[in-house]
């Protein structure tokens, strides 16, 4: 009993009416008010006396307060409710038909990636044929322009070759062995070229085994010059070896890659300066 | 539901017994609501506007203090205290919030602390409670020191751990001293 009263006397009772005890005194009072009757009563005793206290200085609110608060208190009750209920289902259905429109927006939207993306992969590959095709025509027009550009070239060499005033131009015509042969070669005796018209030949093709070879007859001696094939689409002007003091020229048929002496009764054209 | 009839009639304030009301605020009756307010709005509003010293601010923080009475009622425990004691703590816990945070720190003009009590009291001193008698002799009862004590930490919020600081004395005279006071409430009143 000692202890009860020094409990009481301490004023934790009054703290703990004035709600400044930590939860744990707080529950530690509890247990000993459930305990102790006469703590029970004390504690009551205190929380009339604050409550008098409190009356003693009570001060009205404004009238109008009165209709705000119960009006509040009477939305506060219909707020709880509908958090309870209503809000749950409004929020479902609202879902629902939120997931329905967004599954048919996501089908339509599908199906427009689909025509749409079919569409693009059509115009894709017409446009691929384009330029396949484009391609090709330009490939062509350059291999033309380059084969015109390595004919207007033998053409200029040609023609410079013809025009330098040192050259002269000696035209072989055909033997017995070919009458109708013929060609042209360009001599210069400064810079000791020779040149035949690959374009202006008329030789008989020769075969595979064998090469025609040009020869020079320098005071009655021949001199080699070189072999060349007769080819139909051969064009320009072929350099063969150089010579000197040439008096004539003759071309003979000989095994391919040429002879050391000419096979004179194979004689096809000879020509003189 | 007596009380009801006779309000209806007379539009008087309501009054029910105390496990009245807590029967009617458990089940969220109206009555419950219009009796709680009839019966506690001026202790609690004296209360918050002791604290607060806001008019405004003051009937913002009682209908405050009802909602959350109203929506936590479930957490009062009657075999723990009495209703007032847990309603008043609530207003207190919220007008002390309030006034402790930063915006109302920030907007307040208010009097001198000192100066407070006399200044409500002639302030508002037609509102007081006409039917509790003896309010000066009460405060003539009450020594200043008890006096003192009790309204810093009943009215301004104070925990007797910052009382002790602000007054400069020991924690154990706090507690004797708010015993103290406390008694003489209880005599006087009896």
């Amino acid at each position: 009993m000692e202890d009860i009263q020094s409990y009481i006397e301490s004023g934790i009772l009054e703290l703990y009416v004035m709600g400044d005890l930590s939860p744990e005194e707080k529950l530690k009072v509890e247990q000993m008010a459930v305990q102790h009757p006469e703590i029970r009563t004390e504690i009551a005793s205190i929380e009339s006396g604050l409550e008098h206290y409190a009356s003693a200085y009570a001060v009205s609110p404004s009238a109008n307060l009165r209709e705000r608060v119960l009006n509040q208190l009477e939305k506060s009750e219909t707020v709880t409710n509908l958090n309870t209920t209503t809000v749950t289902s409004i929020n479902s259905a609202k879902s629902n038909t939120f997931y329905k429109y967004a599954f048919a927006a996501s089908v339509a939207l599908l199906l427009l990636s689909t025509i749409a993306l079919f569409v693009l992969y059509t115009r894709l590959q017409e446009s691929n044929q384009q330029l396949a095709i484009l391609e090709t025509n330009n490939q062509q027009f350059s291999n033309r322009v380059n084969f015109m550009i390595d004919q207007l070239d033998q053409t200029q060499q040609t023609l410079n070759i013809l025009r330098s005033p040192e050259v002269k131009l000696i035209k072989l015509a055909g033997t017995k062995q070919a009458p109708q042969a013929s060609m042209m070669v360009a001599f210069n005796p400064v810079k000791e070229e020779v040149m035949i018209d690959m374009s202006a030949m008329k030789m008989p093709e020769n075969d595979t085994t064998h090469q025609y070879q040009l020869w020079a007859m320098v005071d009655g001696k021949p001199v080699d010059l070189g072999v060349f094939d007769m080819k139909t689409d051969d064009s320009g002007m072929k350099k063969m070896k150089t010579v000197t003091n040439a008096q004539a020229f003759a071309v003979t048929l000989e095994p391919r890659g040429g002879s050391v002496n000419p096979t004179m009764d194979q004689m096809m054209v000879i020509g003189s300066i | 539901m007596q009380a009801s009839t006779l309000h209806q009639l007379n539009k008087k304030k309501i009054t029910l017994s105390e496990t009245e009301l807590i029967h009617a605020l458990r089940q969220k009756d109206k009555i419950g609501a219009e009796a709680l307010y009839d019966m506690y709005s001026s202790s609690l509003y004296g209360v918050i506007y002791r604290i607060v010293q806001h008019e405004e601010i003051a009937e913002d923080l009682l209908q405050e203090t009802f909602v959350k009475i109203w929506n936590s009622f479930h957490s009062f425990d009657s075999a723990k205290g009495r209703l007032f004691t847990w309603m008043v703590n609530l207003a207190r816990n919220l007008s002390i919030d309030k006034i402790r945070s930063k915006d109302f720190r920030n907007n307040s003009k208010n009097q001198d602390i000192e100066n407070t009590v006399n200044f409500i009291d002639e302030q508002k001193s037609t509102a007081i409670n006409p039917d509790i008698l003896g309010v000066k002799d009460l405060v003539d009862k009450l020594k200043p020191d008890q006096k003192s004590i009790l309204d810093l930490v009943y009215f301004r919020g104070f925990t007797h751990v910052e009382a002790a600081e602000e007054l400069g004395i020991p924690l154990g005279t706090v507690k004797t001293r708010l015993r103290m006071a406390i008694i003489t409430l209880r005599k006087f009143f009896n």
